[in-house]
Order: C-alpha cells, then sequence, then structure tokens
C-alpha cells in the first residue's frame, strides 16, 4: 500500500510538473521549420559576428550583424509590424543585458519596414556554465520564428559566479537573481497556514461518511457549531479587513509603481545600404535545377560606380554560396552558416564603370537539399529571395543588391 | 432539536465502524487532494497560463479579470458538492490550496530547476483570502444566491489587493535603456525566453484602457460581475458531476 502510494505520489508529481512547463524549451531550434521562402524573403541577415564564442560566467559577450528587410515581403506573411529581435537558447543560460537596433536602445518590439536596412547589437551575459549552439532570430507577430546563422558558445566558470544586480529609479541596488523572493515566500507561507488551519479545523472531525448520515438524519445544526459560525464570522470580516490593510501598507510602501509597460519601440532604417543605387542589379529569371541541386539565376547588373566590380557572395537564408575567384576570407560568420564555394559566374570579367551586363550565376551546393530550401519548388510561393554581394577590388567597397524572382523548376 | 425525523432513530458510528469511517475519510480527502492539484492545476495553467506563470504578465487590466473568472471555477464544483451532501464549508480552500500546491511544484522544478527561471520570475499569485472569504459565507448563509453575488464579487474584488503585497515591489519604476521600465519588465528582457517575445503579452490592450488610472477597479469589478454568474454555473455542474459519478454510492 505504502509503495503503491509512493509511486502515485511521484506519478502525480511528475505530471503536474509537465503539464506546466513552459514552452521555450520545445522551441529553441526551428531554423528549418518555416517554409523557405519566408526563411528568404523575409530578414535577411549578414555580417552577424560574436565578439568571443569562449567566455565565462558573468563575462558579457555581444553578437552583432546586419539584415536587410525584403522588399518582396511575401503576401502570406503578416507584415512585419512588431518584430522582436530574440535569441535562441534553452532557457536563460544566458540573460540579455543590451540590445541595440542602429545604435539606439532597444527593449521592446519595434515595426521593421520592408527594404529597410538595419544593425543589431546585442549584449549578453553568462548565466550557466556549458555549451551552447546559439542563434539571433526575430520573433515576427503572427509570423513565426526567423532564424539568423548560429554558433557554439562555450560558457565556462561555475553558476555561483553570476549576478545580476540594478538600480532602481530611487537609487535602490535589487539583486534579480533573488529580489521579492523572500517576500513571495513569506505571504504564501502567510495565507498557506490560515488556509491550512481552517481545513485542519474542520478535517479533525468525522467527514464524510457520518456527516452525510447525519444530514439525511435532519442533524444539520449539528454539523455547524456555534464556534465555527464564529470563526466563520471573524474570517468573513477580517479577512477582508486585513487584505486592504496589507495593500494599503504596500502602496505606500512603493507609492511611484507604474503599470507594465506597454509601449513599441520606433527605430527607423538606417539610409540605404542594400540596393543603394550604385551598383544596380536587376533578376531576371531564375531556375532551380532540381538534379544538379543549383540556382540559375540571370541578373542584369548595371555598375555606375566610378571603378569595376565583380560578383563575389550570392546569399539566401545564411546559406553563403562565394565565388571562388575572389579572395573573400572576411565574408565568414558565424560556425552553423553554410559556406560553400559553389557560385559560378558564366562571364566574370570586372563590369567595368558605365557597363551594363547580363549574367548568369550558378549557385550549387547539396545545402539547397540539406537546408529544406529546395521545397520552395512545391511551394505555394515559389519566389525566390537573397542578398548579392558585389565587390570594387580597388577601392575595398562592397555594394550589396537584393535578389527576386519567381523560381522555376528543371528536372533535367 | 426540531428535525423532521425523531432524533432517537439515528445512531453514530462506533468502534470499528467509526474507525473505518475516518480511514475512508482520509482516503478521499488525499485523493481529492490530487485529483484537484492535477486537474485544477492544468485547467488553471491551460487558460490563465502565461498570467500567472510570469511577473511581467502581471498587469493591472487583464490579469485580475481573468484569474478570478477561471480560478472561481473548481471551488464553486467542489462547494457544491462538499456543502450540499457533507456541510463542509472548505471546498474554496481546498481547491486553492490544491491549486498553489501544484503551482509552487512546477515552478520550481519545471520553471526553475529544468528551465532554469529564477523562482521570483515565476512567483504565482495566491487566492486563498477569497477563498476562505467564499467558505465562510457559504457556511453562514447556505444560500446559492448570496454566495454567488457577494461571494463571487469578494473573490473577485480581493484578488489583486491581496497580492499586491507580493507583486507590489516589481513594480517600481526603473531607468533602463533610455526608457522608463518596471522591475517586472526587466525580468522579461533580461531572461530570454525563446518562444514569448514581449509583444505576445496581453497587457494594455482594449477599451478598459481609456479610464486611464482606473483600469484596476475596473477591471475588478468587471470580473466581479461575472465571478458572479461563473459561480452559479460552476456550482451545478459541481452538482451533477457528483450526483451521476461519485456519490450514489454512499
Ligand atoms: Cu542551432
Amino acid at each position: 500500500m505504502k509503495t503503491h502510494f509512493k509511486t502515485w505520489l511521484l506519478a502525480l508529481i511528475g505530471l503536474t510538473v509537465l503539464s506546466g512547463l513552459p514552452m521555450s524549451s520545445a522551441q529553441a531550434h526551428g531554423e528549418k521549420a518555416l517554409e523557405p521562402f519566408i526563411r528568404m524573403r523575409t530578414i535577411q541577415w549578414y555580417d552577424v559576428q560574436w565578439s568571443t564564442q569562449k567566455f565565462n560566467v558573468d563575462d558579457e559577450v555581444s553578437v552583432s550583424g546586419k539584415f536587410h528587410v525584403a522588399e518582396d515581403w511575401p503576401i502570406s506573411v503578416p507584415k512585419p509590424e512588431a518584430s522582436f529581435l530574440n535569441i535562441s537558447t534553452p532557457g536563460p543560460v544566458l540573460i540579455r543585458t543590451e540590445r541595440y537596433l542602429n545604435g539606439k536602445p532597444w527593449v521592446n518590439s519595434v515595426a521593421l519596414q520592408p527594404g529597410g536596412d538595419y544593425e543589431f547589437k546585442v549584449v549578453l551575459k553568462g548565466r550557466l556554465p556549458g555549451r551552447y549552439h546559439i542563434h539571433p532570430f526575430f520573433n515576427l507577430k503572427d509570423a513565426g520564428q526567423v532564424m539568423g546563422p548560429g554558433a557554439w558558445l562555450e560558457i565556462g566558470g561555475a553558476a555561483s559566479d553570476f549576478s545580476n544586480t540594478i538600480k532602481t529609479i530611487s537609487g535602490e541596488a535589487i539583486d534579480m537573481e533573488s529580489f521579492g523572493l523572500s517576500n513571495g515566500i513569506f505571504w504564501h507561507l502567510f495565507w498557506g497556514l490560515l488556509a491550512a488551519a481552517w481545513l485542519i479545523w474542520w478535517v479533525c472531525r468525522p467527514l464524510f461518511i457520518s456527516r452525510y448520515r447525519m444530514l439525511e438524519a435532519g442533524l444539520e445544526h449539528e454539523l455547524v457549531t456555534k464556534n465555527d459560525k464564529l470563526i466563520a464570522k471573524l474570517i468573513l470580516v477580517g479577512v477582508p479587513v486585513l487584505v486592504l490593510v496589507l495593500n494599503e501598507i504596500t502602496a505606500n510602501r512603493y507609492p511611484d509603481a507604474i503599470p507594465l509597460q506597454a509601449g513599441l519601440d520606433q527605430i527607423l532604417p538606417l539610409p540605404a545600404q542594400v540596393n543603394a543605387g550604385t551598383v544596380n542589379v536587376d533578376t531576371l529569371k531564375a531556375e532551380y535545377n532540381v538534379a544538379q541541386r543549383s540556382m540559375v539565376l540571370q541578373v542584369k547588373v548595371d555598375n555606375r560606380s566610378q571603378s569595376p566590380v565583380r560578383i563575389g557572395e550570392f546569399s539566401t537564408s545564411n546559406v553563403h554560396f562565394l565565388n571562388p575567384a575572389l579572395s573573400l576570407s572576411g565574408v565568414m560568420t558565424g560556425d552553423n552558416d553554410i559556406t560553400s564555394p559553389g557560385l559560378s559566374i558564366d562571364d566574370d570579367k570586372p563590369i567595368e564603370p558605365g557597363e551594363q551586363r547580363v549574367v548568369t550565376l550558378i549557385a550549387r551546393d547539396a545545402a539547397w537539399e540539406s537546408e529544406k530550401l529546395d521545397g520552395l519548388i512545391r511551394d505555394a510561393d515559389s519566389r525566390i529571395g537573397g542578398l548579392l554581394f558585389l565587390y570594387d577590388e580597388l577601392l575595398g567597397q562592397r555594394y550589396i543588391s537584393s535578389i527576386s524572382a519567381a523560381v522555376i523548376p528543371k528536372f533535367s | 432539536m426540531s428535525a423532521h425525523i425523531p432524533v432517537s432513530t439515528f445512531k453514530p458510528y462506533r468502534g470499528e465502524k467509526a474507525r473505518l469511517a475516518r480511514a475512508y475519510d482520509y482516503l478521499i480527502l488525499v485523493l481529492a487532494l490530487f485529483l484537484f492539484i492535477g486537474s485544477f492545476h492544468l485547467h488553471f495553467a491551460l487558460t490563465v497560463g502565461d498570467w500567472d506563470f510570469w511577473v511581467d504578465w502581471k498587469d493591472r487590466q487583464w490579469w485580475p479579470l481573468v484569474t478570478p473568472l477561471i480560478g472561481i471555477t473548481f471551488p464553486a464544483a467542489v462547494q457544491a458538492v462538499l456543502w450540499d451532501k457533507f456541510r463542509l464549508p472548505l471546498g474554496a480552500t481546498l481547491c486553492v490550496t490544491a491549486l498553489l500546491l501544484g503551482t509552487w511544484v512546477t515552478r520550481v522544478f519545471a520553471y526553475h530547476y529544468w528551465n532554469y527561471f529564477p523562482i521570483n520570475m515565476v512567483l504565482p499569485a495566491t487566492m486563498l483570502p477569497g477563498a476562505l472569504v467564499l467558505d465562510a459565507l457559504l457556511m453562514l448563509t447556505n444560500s446559492l444566491t448570496i454566495t454567488s453575488i457577494f461571494g463571487g464579487a469578494a473573490f473577485a474584488l480581493l484578488f489583486y489587493p491581496s497580492n499586491w503585497p507580493i507583486f507590489g515591489m516589481f513594480h517600481q519604476p526603473v531607468e533602463y535603456a533610455n526608457s522608463q521600465l518596471t522591475v517586472a519588465d526587466l525580468f522579461g528582457f533580461q531572461y530570454i525566453r525563446t518562444g514569448m517575445p514581449e509583444y505576445l503579452r496581453i497587457i494594455e490592450r482594449g477599451t478598459l484602457r481609456t479610464y486611464g488610472q482606473y483600469a484596476t477597479p475596473l477591471s475588478a469589478f468587471c470580473s466581479a460581475l461575472l465571478c458572479s454568474l461563473m459561480y452559479p454555473l460552476w456550482w451545478h455542474i459541481g452538482k451533477w458531476f457528483a450526483s451521476t459519478r461519485y456519490l450514489t454510492k454512499i
């Protein structure tokens, strides 16, 4: 009997715990879950970098980068009117201490403008030691999570090294890890003991069968005694009075308490970084060759800059196809990014200033399949999006253009 | 001593019979406790959910409206059985105690140890003062109508003030990132919740907002009205449940 009871107890505790599980752990890695056209044509990440990938608990680390909000935003995805740059972690193993968008402090969600360019920086602080795969990503309201590139972070040290003290406006320093905890436990115990006393007061006497029989026998008046009534009256008056008095005391103790804040941040895009006008790229046609796992893009490049440019990279959904003819060592980003030398160009001579040229790019890599981007050709919206990086090797300039076109599948 | 049935015919259990009845009491109590811990807690987690989980969801508008409204359901149903059949005025207190036990276990194990959130970020709210008043009122009046109207209202109205001593301090303002936040908001920003960006919080939305400073009392009165309707509804659900299932055998 006793052992059975213990198993039951454990099972029930287990169930109780499970029933209240927060969702965060299950959703940590949804990088390939969204349809490819959403991953390619919403937030287009580039230049994402971690300040360090090996650090200790209580040390700060930052991730910074840029993103272009596709102008060819899919019609089936709600516009990014409330967007939140988040970090995929298995729970708060790091805390977020600062976040900036275009250099401005950024706490709440923000409305992003399709076609806009942004740069971000998130400062984090190690809280629990371990090795974690972490991505910056965007929560887009009503649309889902668009993942940025991932990286392995190794947090050393001990969990006890962590501290998180902040200052209220009145100047009081508070420890976020324990603030209000003992107070909260105190009030739960306080009311819990009163409730327990009331329960025990009743549970001490014979309960169900005998009370049921007495009630049936018409002995109702014996079931509730004078003392019971007295205590009930005390509760009826005393509890509300006590609640109001305690509430008043708290209100006086924290006179400048404010409601939870619910505003959106208002941050405008940077001056155009992508499609800035100096080198224009127009996508003429896109074909996906299923057998070769290659995307064939026909683009018209119009070089209005002062010096020749070459096409160096095509990137989409954190997959980077590099032109091996250029030495682009600085392009590498997070270690989960897929970087492939699979970009070839039919006419790779530098495009001269003032020249307009139609070129065919072939981005070929198994990543189209492994990253589940090839599902595009079977989807309701089969337009591709991405960024094309052109380099001026003389001046060390980089020009970025966005690519967007409907994709036609080729099966041979 | 003016009952309809002659008192002389009633013989209380003695000896072995009394001991068995007592053992039965405890069995039922323990089973009921776990049943309520499981079912009420699940019901609460699925409905009130985030409002009760997170300190930065406990706003002045939706939290005091939704929580008592859902919180009064099981207490009403259990009171209907325990008072009607046994004249035991402890249904509400028992339910809310069970709920809190389940909630605390979850917060400590699932939120703190498993998902690393500090416990102060996921402190539960209490509804015990309202539950005590509900039990006392039912006992003194023995009336469904009066308990619905005044008990339901008290349950809703007492909710916010009885929790302010726990959560008031989390509403102190902090200057952060060139803006004013509460300590609670800061928890939401610092302690990363992957699945829950700040825009998902349902706070300060809807027409109640136009009443500015009076948002909380208005929400509480609105909740009081709804609780007065919710109470009899769940009372009848409780009675139906008891009459058709469990008590036919006694
Ligand atoms: Cu990852």
